[in-house]
């Protein structure tokens, strides 16, 4: 156990842990916080274990997600506009 | 223990702490609207500063070039999102108050 490590197993629970807990409660768009936090936790884990186990080359799968994660949280946001949108627009005619 | 070494532990744990106060604003914040901040620590504090303690542990090279990207990519996705998130939670609320159902999205 090295400090890499012992920091991605301090990470995983108490990082990740409220944004799942976070993202199970309220309103559609209220969860998309927790959701996007969640996304950088798992950033910072991945590079934190990379380092730990000496697999540098997995930091691949950080970069993958710091890519994706704020990409899904973007689309996630556009379809709940875009769904208040509709109903807005149904309901003015 | 190198000066290189314990430079990297410093940043490696300052990072986390960063993240850590994130998951705790968060847990913690009682509106919506104010656990929207809970993302700028992690964002722009946190995952930079472990990418930092890694390329200080990494040394000069290919490899800290990536680690470098990668807290580049987070440093500036962070406002992007929490904007959209903000402007996502501000339709939701137009939509919830101007009394039509607030059903999934069609």
């Amino acid at each position: 156990m090295n400090a890499w490590l012992l920091a991605a197993c301090v990470l995983l629970p108490s990082g990740l842990g409220p944004c799942l807990w976070r993202a199970c409660r309220g309103e559609p768009a209220r969860r998309l916080p927790a959701m996007a936090l969640a996304g950088v936790m798992a950033v910072a884990v991945f590079l934190l274990t990379a380092r730990g186990l000496h697999r540098t080359s997995y930091v691949d799968v950080a970069l993958v997600t710091a890519v994706l994660a704020p990409t899904g949280t973007l689309v996630f946001a556009r379809c709940l506009a875009g769904g208040a949108r509709a109903e807005g627009a149904g309901g003015g005619d | 223990m190198t000066a290189t070494h314990v430079l990297a532990l410093a940043l490696l744990w300052c990072g986390c702490a960063a993240l850590l106060l994130s998951a705790a604003a968060l847990a913690l914040l009682p509106t919506p609207y104010g656990r929207l901040h809970a993302l700028a620590p992690a964002t722009s504090l946190g995952v930079p500063l472990l990418c930092l303690a890694l390329a200080v542990d990494a040394g000069a090279g290919r490899q800290a070039a990536k680690l470098l990207v990668i807290g580049a990519l987070t440093a500036v996705s962070g406002p992007v999102t929490t904007m959209v998130i903000g402007r996502s939670m501000a339709a939701e609320d137009r939509a919830a108050g101007s009394g039509e159902p607030q059903g999934p999205p069609a």
